[in-house]
């Protein structure tokens, strides 16, 4: 390995996290942070990008270049970001309600355009800034602040969600089960093209405790011999009721957006890069 | 009647050709040096459906499309009908129209008096004898009308071959062909029994640029890295031309999923040290609104092209109107500055455009500039080589500005400045790593909801316009300054009230028009001037509440000058014409005499 140049403090900036004790994102930080260190990523390489919610807070709490940008818009704004400068690493984070509530119309087109860059949804099943109520991904029948009779509607399953997008990388993890996660996030970063990641990431304050302890109960490896290439395999292991697994359910390779893009820049230099008043020819009568 | 001044429209079913007869003709008399002036209209059909030109031409510079027909070509009467009321015809003028049309002529709704130079014409029958094809029909016209009037012949020839230049040999051969059949047939078959008559002297070749072709060129000229943008009436050709050209400076254009995703990835864009545009049209502002306010906050630079159409909601997409004024300036939530330029004629959008990067770049904040159909989807003759050495192209300001290497050492990324800017790195950059965020924060870029940081950055941030304020002033004014009566207008009304004032001021009525570029920041002391010697002034403006009439009394006390002012407005669609204009100015005049 090479010399290890960054090490964890030098991803932490100076902001302390306004997170409630037991918040499921500290482990999210955490891991993200300690797969910088194992990638060595010099932090000015880095963009992290937030929508809003707590979970969008995480941008400000790393040493990076970041921007919180506005609600559910995390997403278009990382592929500015990515599109502008194909050498950053982009990684945007958010939660459940920021993503597939709001910004849930972004999601297949970054998917399907393969912007290379990394999005990491934590999933607490809740709107915690706004002070609990439903999200997208609340449980049918949960009493939650806009609830109160019980959530009507049918969660959001985000794994099932991205397989069917066709994001190049779909994967799962726990915020409790950090060694895992360190490696699915360090996976997901490296991978070439849009890589998603759930973070099962609990809200102590909003769905209690035990969401921590029932979350560890359904959680499962994925089998040593998974392969991640077969949708239908991944769809299967989208569905299971029984189990919540964790790892890379799903990944491809195909080409990202850049080099499309680097591609059609280079058929259209053939045609000639112009001074650019010489362009007024077009014009001409 | 000889003049060195004529409008001409042409009206038929999509597939008659209108609009390429229309280019064809603009492109003769460009090439022979005129000036020209076209203006499309058509419904919002995809394909078929009404289409028309209005083609004015003139060995003097012209600002408008012209009020009133001299030349009426109807290649369809049920057509003919849908543009009634925006094609209006003068007195002595001559119509073409299809002998092989089955519309029954009772049922022409022109006066019989107007009918009098009436010539009915096989244009159809003329384009299949002579080019195998009733689709040359258009081509036949021309070469009807080119004989007929004296229009442009040499050059007519010269641009029938370059519309199908792409097209085989034999294309062209019968096109030719369609012209020369049609010259004949007037030489052959029409008695004259009209006066219109176009004389002129060629001069050097033109050029002929629409509008929204104008916008795009001027954002390249200007640097544009980055457009990302979701297609919309009337703005879609901005993004169409820099979709061909942008890439071949190693520039993106992305078509986005929604105007929210577009102006995001143009803020993303912007953060990560690009210069980034997009243009859309009221709807798609209206989207944009909170991305807009992100940049602000932010203090991001970028370029927001609203090519404004008939509103509210959908409206009237294909149209023209001048709405949007509110929108563009206190669009969004919060004290969210922003620079609002409005271009006046297809010249201005290249200019705006470019002082619009100049101005984001330099001050880091949005701008939007406020265009319209009118000025979009227009053509007008240009001089090529006023495009050379521009004050405000990406030769003089290329970038907004970065720390020094001391200032790095402390890097506060939204350092307050006298002036409001502070140096900015972007992603890549090694030292100078910051948080963007439309949260509240301080000088670092941390977020804070303390009130005096709010108030400090607030003021920061506004700080900005004083500086415009001094940088620039963007005034036009036509007339005598000592005039009592005045014409205050912006946008694409300027030609309309720009050939209003210069027919009063020739018929002896002393009348002075201002017409301001940059409509925010407002700069307070050219209205001033303006005002010293005005006693009644009327406000111009395609917009039903009379915005800019309100938002102008915001800022200057008329009353304190004893000024009286009068609105004078109407609703979109279709544009002022001088002649409105003019006799509002007398009407107003005499007012003040009585």
């Amino acid at each position: 390995m090479d010399e290890v140049k960054y090490s964890l403090k030098d991803y932490k900036s100076d902001l302390k996290p306004i997170w409630c004790p037991g918040c499921g994102d500290y482990g999210v930080l955490n891991a993200l942070m300690q797969a910088f260190v194992k990638l060595q990523i010099p932090p000015h390489q880095m963009a992290l990008i937030s929508g809003i919610g707590c979970s969008s807070r995480l941008p400000g709490y790393i040493n990076t270049y970041g921007f919180n940008g506005i609600h559910g818009r995390a997403i278009p704004l990382a592929t500015g970001v990515k599109l502008s400068n194909p050498d950053i690493k982009v990684i945007a984070v958010g939660g459940d309600g920021d993503g597939f509530s709001i910004g849930a119309g972004h999601i297949p087109h970054a998917a399907r355009k393969n912007i290379d860059m990394t999005y990491i949804v934590m999933n607490n099943n809740i709107y915690g800034l706004t002070k609990g109520q439903a999200s997208p991904t609340t449980p049918v029948g949960e009493q939650t602040k806009t609830t109160f009779y019980g959530n009507m509607d049918e969660p959001i399953n985000p794994v099932r969600m991205m397989i069917a997008y066709k994001a190049s990388f779909v994967a799962r993890v726990f915020s409790g089960d950090p060694k895992n996660a360190i490696e699915v996030i360090t996976q997901a970063i490296q991978h070439r093209g849009f890589s998603f990641v759930e973070v099962l990431s609990p809200c102590p304050t909003f769905r209690g405790v035990e969401q921590f302890k029932l979350i560890r109960e359904k959680v499962r490896h994925l089998p040593e011999d998974y392969q991640p290439t077969d949708e239908v395999r991944a769809f299967d292991i989208a569905n299971d009721n029984d189990f919540i697994r964790l790892g890379v359910i799903y990944r491809q390779d195909r080409p990202i957006y850049t080099d499309i893009m680097r591609k059609m820049q280079q058929v259209s230099e053939k045609m000639g890069k112009p001074e650019i008043l010489n362009l007024l020819k077009q014009f001409e009568p | 009647m000889a003049s060195n001044n004529i409008v001409i429209g042409i009206a038929g079913s999509g597939g008659d050709g209108v609009i390429s007869a229309g280019e064809i003709l603009v492109n003769a008399a460009s090439s022979d040096g005129l000036f020209v002036f076209m203006l499309k209209s058509f419904g919002a059909q995809i394909r078929g459906g009404e289409s028309s030109v209005r083609v004015r031409m003139s060995s003097e510079p012209v600002a408008t499309q012209g009020d009133k027909l001299d030349i009426l070509v109807v290649l369809s009467w049920k057509d003919y009908l849908k543009f009634q009321s925006e094609m209006l015809l003068e007195d002595h003028v001559v119509i073409l129209s299809d002998s092989e049309d089955s519309f029954s002529e009772e049922n022409i709704p022109i006066p019989a008096d107007k009918l009098k130079n009436w010539y009915k014409v096989p244009f159809n029958q003329l384009a299949t004898n002579a080019a195998g094809t009733s689709l040359a029909k258009n081509i036949a016209m021309l070469g009807v009308i080119s004989e007929l009037f004296n229009l442009p012949k040499t050059a007519l020839e010269k641009s029938v071959k370059k519309k199908f230049s792409s097209k085989r040999d034999d294309v062209i051969e019968k096109n030719l062909n369609a012209l020369k059949a049609g010259r004949d047939y007037v030489k052959k078959e029409i008695e004259k029994k009209d006066s219109v008559l176009f004389e002129y002297t060629p001069g050097d070749p033109r050029i002929v640029m629409e509008g929204n072709e104008a916008t795009a060129f001027g954002a390249l000229y200007a640097g544009v890295e980055f457009y990302a943008g979701y297609p919309i009436t009337p703005s879609t050709e901005i993004m169409h031309w820099l979709s061909v050209y942008l890439p071949r400076y190693n520039g993106v254009v992305i078509q986005m999923e929604d105007e929210l995703a577009s102006i995001n990835a143009v803020v993303g864009a912007s953060f990560a040290g690009r210069k980034a545009m997009t243009a859309t049209s009221g709807p798609g502002v209206s989207l944009m609104s909170e991305g807009i306010g992100l940049a602000g906050m932010a203090e991001l630079p970028i370029v927001v092209i609203n090519v404004q159409r008939g509103g509210p909601s959908t409206g009237i997409p294909t149209k023209t109107e001048q709405a949007d004024l509110m929108q563009a300036i206190w669009g969004s939530h919060g004290d969210a500055p922003r620079v609002v330029i409005a271009p006046s004629d297809v010249e201005d959008c290249f200019d705006c455009t470019v002082l619009a990067f100049y101005i984001a770049e330099k001050y880091q904040l949005p701008v939007i500039v406020l265009s319209d159909a009118f000025i979009g989807h227009r053509k007008e003759s240009i001089n090529p080589n006023r495009f050379r050495d521009l004050k405000y192209g990406f030769k003089k300001i290329n970038r907004r500005i970065t720390p020094t290497e001391k200032e790095l050492e402390d890097y506060h990324r939204f350092k307050i400045t006298k002036n409001g800017i502070s140096p900015v790195t972007w992603p890549g950059m090694e030292k100078g790593m910051y948080q963007a965020a439309g949260i509240e924060h301080n000088e670092k870029g941390f977020p804070s909801s303390d009130v005096s940081v709010h108030s400090r950055m607030t003021k920061k941030r506004w700080e900005k316009f004083r500086e415009i304020k001094r940088e620039f002033s963007f005034e036009r004014f036509y007339g005598p300054d000592d005039a009592e009566l005045g014409v205050i207008a912006w946008g694409s009304t300027k030609g309309a009230v720009k050939e209003a004032v210069a027919r009063a001021n020739a018929n002896g009525i002393k009348v002075q028009a201002i017409i301001p570029q940059i409509l925010y920041p407002f700069l307070i002391q050219p209205f001033h001037d303006f005002l010293r010697h005005k006693k009644r002034v009327i406000f111009v403006e395609m917009a039903y509440a009379g915005a800019f009439r309100r938002y102008l009394r915001g800022f200057v006390r008329f009353g304190d000058f004893g000024v009286e002012t009068v609105s004078y407005r109407q609703t979109g669609g279709a544009p002022f014409t001088v002649g409105q204009i003019y006799d509002k100015i007398v009407e107003e005049y005499e007012k003040k005499d009585a």
